[in-house]
This record gives C-alpha cells, sequence and structure tokens, in this order.
C-alpha cells in the first residue's frame, strides 16, 4: 500500500508541475494559421521561425488542401470556428472581403513600417483591395509567360535568340515547330474547364482590349480564334482542353511540345528535366507595340475578422513580410515586392527566366477581384471549351459568357 | 410478462405468481414488467427496431431532408451554418432547368449508368460462367479479378488517364498498331469520346465485383436441376435460359440495383480522367452537384441536383422491388 500512496502522490506531484507548465505557456496569444503550403513551402517554415522567436505569440500551424481551402474557411468562418490567419487564393478574396470575414486593415498597415503598400506590384495589392480598403498582404505572386525550346528553334531554322513576339508569330512559329512525325507540338498550354483555363486565357482577353467585364471585345474573340486555329491545326494537342498548366509543361520538358505558356513554379522540375536548351519570353501580344497583359496567381495573407487577437496576427504577417527577401532562394516563390532585388541563384537559365517573369509581373492583372468570382470564370471557361470543341464560335461562345457575366455583376 | 415463451422468464414470473396478494408486486410490478419486457418481448422488438432505425434516421434521413429543405432556399456560404435561410419555393429547380447544360447532363447520366451497369453486368456474367466451369485455378484467378474492385476509384482514374491519354496513351498504341484506327483519337478531349472514355474505366472497375456477385449465386443453383434436365436431353443453350437465368432473377435484380448505386456513386473516376468536360461532355449530374457546391459555392444548386438524383434513384428501387416481388423459387 505504501508504494501506491507514493505512486499518488508521485502522479499528484507530476501533474502539478505539468500544470504549472502549461499555464506558463498558456500566457502566450495563441493564433492559429491555416494555409495549403507544405513543409518545403513557405508558411509552416515562417510560422516555426516566428515561434522561435518567443515573443510572447504562439502560432499553430494548420496545412490544409488546395481544393478545401475556400469550404473550409467558409464552414469555419460560419460556425465561429475560423483561424485568426489564412491563406487565401487570390481571386477568392474579394469574396471573403466583401461579406466582412475579413479584417480591414488598412489603418493598421497605415501605421506599419514594414508593411507599405508602395512596395506591392499593383496586381497582387488590388487583389487584397475591396471598396479602397486594404483586407490583407499579399503572400507571394507568379504569372505566366512563354517558355521555349532554344534547340528545337535551331533546328527548324528559327533565331533563339528571337522568340515570338507577336501572336501571328507564335502561331506561325508553332506550325514551323510543329513534328507529328517526332511526336512534338509547337505549343503546350491549358484550357482545362477550371481556374487554370481562366487563368490562361485572361490575359489573352486583356492584351486584346477586352477585360472579365467586358469579355466580348473584339480583341478578346480575336485570341479566342488565334486558341482555335492553334487547336484545330492541331500546334497544341487536343490534351490541352482537359490538361491543367502542370501536365501540359511536362511535355515541353519531355521534348514532345516546342514551347510552353506557364510560371515560375515549373523553374525548378524544368532545370532538372529539361535536357536541352530553354529560355523565357514574355507573353506574345496581338501585334508589335500592344498593351502588355499577364495573369496573376498566388496567394494572399488575411486576419479573419473574427480573431480575438488581430494586433497579435498582424504582427505575424508583419513578420512574415519582413521575410520576403529570402523567399525566392529557399522556396523558389516570387514575393508580390516591387522594391526587392532577388539575388542571382548561380544558374544562369533559371536567372535568366527570372528575370522575364519579373518583367511580365508588372503587367500581371488580377481576376476580378469580385466576390462572385467562381461564377464569372465558369462563364469564362465554358466559353472556351464550347468554342474548342467547335460547339459554338468564338464569337457566340463570348457573347454568351459576356451575357452570364453580366448577370453576375448586376 | 409472465407468459412470456423464454424459460428466463418465465422462471422470473414464478415468485411474483407465489404471492398473488402482495402489494408489493403492484409498485414493482410495471418496472419489472417493463424491464422484462425490454429484455424479451415486445419491448425488446421495439429496440430491435428503434436503433437501427435511429440510426439511420441521423445519418441517412437528417442529411437527406437537410439536402431537401436547402434545395427550397437561398443558400451560400456564410449562411451554411444556420437552418433557417431566406425560402424560395421552387427557383432553384426553375433555374436548374432553365440552364442549357442541364438536360445534356441529364442525358450523360443516363447514358452513363446503362452503360456502365450493362458492360460491367455482360462482361462480368461471363466471367461467372467461365470460372463456373472449375478449372485448376479457377478460384485464384476469380480472386485476382477483385484487384479491379479493391482499387480506390482516384488511383484507377490516374491509370486510366494514361491508357486513355491522346498523345501517348497504351490504348490509341494498341488500336494503332491493330489497325483498328490511324489517327490518335483524344479520348480524354474529344466531346464525341470522353463520355464513353470514363465508361470504359467504369466498365473495368466494376466487372469483378459483378461476377463475384454472380459466381455465388451460380453456385447456390442446386446441380440436381442441371442432372435432371440434362436426362431429359435439354442442350447447355435450353439449360441456360430454363435454368440459370431463372434461378438467378433475384441475384441478377439485386445486382443491377447495386450497379445502379454504384455508377450514381461514381464520382472519382471523372474528377481524375475528364473533369466532367471538354464542355460537359462528359459531365454527369453526381460530378455536377459537387462541381456546383464545391467549385461555384452555389450550395442550394448542387442540393436541387442531389435531389433530383434521390427521385431517380428512388423511381429505379421501386421498380428493382416490384420486380424481384414474384420471385421464382426452386
Amino acid at each position: 500500500m505504501g508504494i501506491r500512496k507514493y505512486a499518488v502522490i508521485g502522479a499528484l506531484a507530476l501533474a502539478g508541475v505539468s500544470l504549472f507548465g502549461l499555464s506558463a505557456r498558456a500566457e502566450d496569444v495563441k493564433l492559429t494559421l491555416w494555409s495549403l503550403d507544405r513543409n518545403i513551402q513557405p508558411a509552416p517554415n515562417l510560422v516555426a521561425e516566428f515561434n522561435k522567436l518567443n515573443n510572447g505569440i504562439h502560432i499553430e500551424y494548420r496545412q490544409i488542401q488546395f481544393d478545401d481551402v475556400v469550404s473550409e474557411a467558409m464552414r469555419a468562418y460560419s460556425t465561429g470556428q475560423a483561424p485568426d490567419i489564412i491563406a487565401i487564393d487570390n481571386p477568392e478574396h474579394a469574396l471573403f472581403s466583401s461579406r466582412g470575414a475579413f479584417l480591414d486593415l488598412t489603418d493598421m498597415i497605415s501605421k506599419s513600417t514594414v508593411i507599405k503598400p508602395e512596395n506591392y506590384f499593383p496586381g497582387p495589392l488590388k487583389s487584397v483591395e475591396w471598396d479602397g480598403r486594404y483586407y490583407g498582404v499579399p503572400k507571394a505572386t507568379n504569372t505566366i509567360a512563354l517558355y521555349y525550346n532554344k534547340d528545337m528553334f535551331k533546328a527548324k531554322g528559327l533565331d533563339p535568340s528571337k522568340p515570338p513576339q507577336t501572336w501571328d508569330e507564335l502561331v506561325d512559329a508553332a506550325r514551323k515547330l510543329t513534328d507529328p512525325a517526332a511526336n512534338v507540338y509547337g505549343l503546350a498550354f491549358s484550357a482545362k474547364a477550371n481556374e487554370e483555363g481562366t487563368f490562361q486565357f485572361l490575359p489573352w482577353a486583356q492584351m486584346g482590349g477586352g477585360s472579365y467585364e467586358n469579355i466580348n471585345a473584339e480583341g478578346a474573340v480575336k485570341a479566342l480564334e488565334i486558341w482555335k486555329k492553334i487547336i484545330d491545326e492541331k500546334l497544341a494537342s487536343p490534351d490541352t482542353l482537359t490538361r491543367g498548366q502542370w501536365d501540359s509543361t511536362g511535355t515541353f520538358n519531355s521534348g514532345n511540345a516546342a514551347m510552353a505558356i506557364s510560371g515560375p513554379w515549373e523553374l525548378d522540375r524544368m532545370t532538372q528535366e529539361a535536357k536541352f536548351d530553354w529560355g523565357v519570353t514574355l507573353l506574345p501580344v496581338p501585334k508589335e507595340g500592344a498593351e502588355r497583359s499577364s495573369a496573376m496567381g498566388d496567394f494572399n495573407w488575411a486576419i479573419f475578422a473574427s480573431s480575438k487577437h488581430p494586433e497579435e496576427a498582424f504582427k505575424a504577417l508583419e513578420f512574415f513580410a519582413s521575410q520576403d527577401d529570402k523567399m525566392f532562394k529557399n522556396y523558389g516563390q516570387l514575393p508580390a515586392r516591387s522594391d526587392i532585388s532577388i539575388p542571382e541563384t548561380g544558374q544562369p537559365l533559371k536567372d535568366a527566366a527570372l528575370k522575364v517573369f519579373l518583367e511580365q509581373l508588372k503587367y500581371a492583372k488580377p481576376r476580378g477581384p469580385h466576390p462572385e468570382w467562381p461564377k464569372i470564370s465558369k462563364a469564362i471557361q465554358d466559353a472556351i471549351q464550347a468554342a474548342l470543341t467547335g460547339q459554338a464560335s468564338p464569337k457566340d461562345a463570348l457573347d454568351q459568357a459576356a451575357e452570364k457575366i453580366k448577370a453576375v455583376l448586376g | 410478462m409472465a407468459d412470456a415463451p423464454s424459460s428466463i422468464s418465465s422462471r422470473k414470473g414464478v415468485p411474483a405468481a407465489q404471492a398473488p396478494g402482495n402489494p408489493v408486486r403492484d409498485v414493482r410490478g410495471p418496472i419489472k414488467r417493463l424491464y422484462s419486457s425490454v429484455r424479451d418481448g415486445r419491448g425488446f422488438d421495439i429496440v430491435l427496431v428503434a436503433f437501427p432505425l435511429g440510426f439511420l434516421f441521423l445519418m441517412a434521413g437528417l442529411p437527406l431532408l437537410y439536402n431537401v429543405l436547402m434545395s427550397f432556399q437561398e443558400v451560400d456560404m456564410f449562411s451554411l451554418g444556420t437552418l433557417m435561410r431566406p425560402f424560395v419555393g421552387l427557383k432553384n429547380y426553375r433555374d436548374l432547368f432553365a440552364q442549357p447544360e442541364t438536360l445534356p447532363i441529364l442525358a450523360n447520366t443516363a447514358i452513363f449508368v446503362a452503360g456502365s451497369i450493362a458492360g460491367q453486368f455482360l462482361i462480368g456474367f461471363g466471367l461467372a460462367l467461365f470460372f463456373w466451369v472449375n478449372f485448376p485455378g479457377a478460384s485464384w484467378l476469380r480472386g485476382l479479378f477483385l484487384v479491379s474492385w479493391v482499387m480506390p476509384g482516384l488511383v484507377v482514374g490516374a491509370i486510366w488517364n494514361w491508357i486513355l491519354s491522346g498523345d501517348f496513351g497504351v490504348l490509341n498504341f494498341v488500336l494503332r498498331e491493330g489497325g483498328v484506327i490511324s489517327g490518335n483519337i483524344f479520348w480524354r478531349s474529344d466531346p464525341n469520346y470522353s463520355l464513353y472514355a470514363v465508361i470504359l474505366a467504369n466498365i473495368w472497375l466494376g466487372t469483378a465485383f459483378n461476377m463475384i456477385l454472380l459466381s455465388v449465386g451460380l453456385s447456390a443453383i442446386p446441380a440436381d436441376l442441371y442432372e435432371a434436365a440434362e436426362l431429359d436431353g435439354a442442350n447447355a443453350w435450353q439449360r441456360f435460359w430454363t435454368i440459370t437465368l431463372p434461378m438467378m432473377r433475384s441475384t441478377i435484380g439485386a445486382i443491377i440495383a447495386l450497379g445502379l448505386i454504384f455508377t450514381l456513386q461514381q464520382f472519382d473516376l471523372f474528377a481524375a480522367i475528364t473533369s466532367g468536360g471538354p464542355n460537359n461532355s462528359s459531365n454527369v449530374t453526381q460530378y455536377w452537384a459537387w462541381e456546383q457546391s464545391f467549385r461555384q459555392y452555389d450550395f442550394a444548386k448542387g442540393a436541387t441536383i442531389s435531389v433530383l438524383m434521390i427521385i431517380f434513384v428512388m423511381i429505379a428501387s421501386v421498380v428493382y422491388v416490384r420486380s424481384t416481388r414474384h420471385e421464382v423459387r426452386g
């Protein structure tokens, strides 16, 4: 019996000590942060570094899958379980800020010495805006440009130092580079019926003078006609309609496509897989001297309006922003900042590509912002697919999309 | 219940019967009666029925009703957590049928269900009959066929994605080498083929399950029936039509009903192979409902589509129940 008594006392003592320990830790302000980043990507590492500062704020990290970000966040918010901080895809930012689900950060930003609006690229910055107020901070950014296989250019008598600059040159080059006998398509891109299709098409429409509010502009119709020409002449694989950007660019890496339209997220894989000399150039424009445009991707940080510790959460965002200069080196992602010059990586192909992407970023436009972006995007995807499968002419398809979008915009 | 048939309860009833004038009996009686009824009697039957019913109601009934409720409401992501949202009557249904893609998608669903069930059943039945011959190693091989059924739909989808790929797909290679086609067929991206590409994958996925259930049905047919028929001079074809098929009637009915449920649940293959594209040419209601709810965040529309599916399945199950009611036995 004696032993048991001591054991009980010991256990109680232990519990007391651990309770004491826990209560000491409980003085820390606890924040939760949701993001889709895996452990080689920024968010979890930034969180770990932030926690190491021991500044009385402790962040708990939770990884969510890309497909679940919005639905999880919505469910959590409507049941009062929302995290303090979330990383949200930029076209979906307005969905939340327009409903007051995200905290208005404008005043905190105006007082901040770390986060200054003028340091950000205009595109990403616009995606966190709603009604002229800031509801978030851009986390990173990306855009799309044209990758091309220099070896294939040489083999087909094209000048690898003069990649196509206009739509017509692009189609011409694609015609020359397409070689069915060798299983080579001229171009690889994605016209998939999801956000990727919109992401790839919208820059073309914008270069043609269109926009999501004016999707059936003459230039946008022309853009879709060019896409249709590329698919109809088999200058790109018919699977372009069902293949995402990652898989499409995979065919470029394996030498089955001579050019590819995609973003900087391909760089690491391409440096490893592509066994040829390649380069990147700006997205071709309708004609020489025409206005440039590009897509703008990637996520934003936001604080939920329901957060009990908005000040501390904003401190965390300030810390994240202060680490932006290491983002490309450590994680291969581009900070959404125009004031940061990214140091060279030492890999010539990658460094050259980076310069092009940074130039292209200046023309990147956000999708929206609009709280019903998914519906607008769907109308555009439907138009692309209807036109490319030949079920409607590009003009009719975009007219229909314009009508659907008008109904959404009200 | 002293008169309950079970020996346990009648033994317990004995002491009470021995003291008829005991006033305590009236106090203890109801509780005891209730207790013994729950242990063995009508109460027990009610508990037995109530438990699964309650479970069904909680796990299936409530979500189903909630789904029906949502289809009559205006739902957006921020009212997801509340139950009472603005009612809009039949607006969701009217909107749904005003959409140009609705009828083609319903037609696709019908083609998908009919094509998948027909393919799975016919090939499954053929295989079941083949293995029924019972050659050496038949049961082993039959077991191996189940591999396809055990694999997760997304894995199957990824594999078929490669097989059906337009430029480098195995299927195109085989067809081309076999001289069936001259140019590549873009199974996933050609609106004329995309739905059939998914049906093909789904047939492959479901055939083994059909085969196993049909094998079980076949082995339950008494062998003496065939012996007798053989003695009477019936040939193999006649034996199949007059013994095998009628004896399998309930099994076949069950398999087709299950097949209907499984094909209407089939979601992974669409997500993995075509995403319902291009241009909705391979979209079916179950994928569309998900797309509406979780891609467009139009939860009411998603619920409306689900309600249509519920009606469809109900009609099918009524047909199934009626067709197997007059079962031919022995």
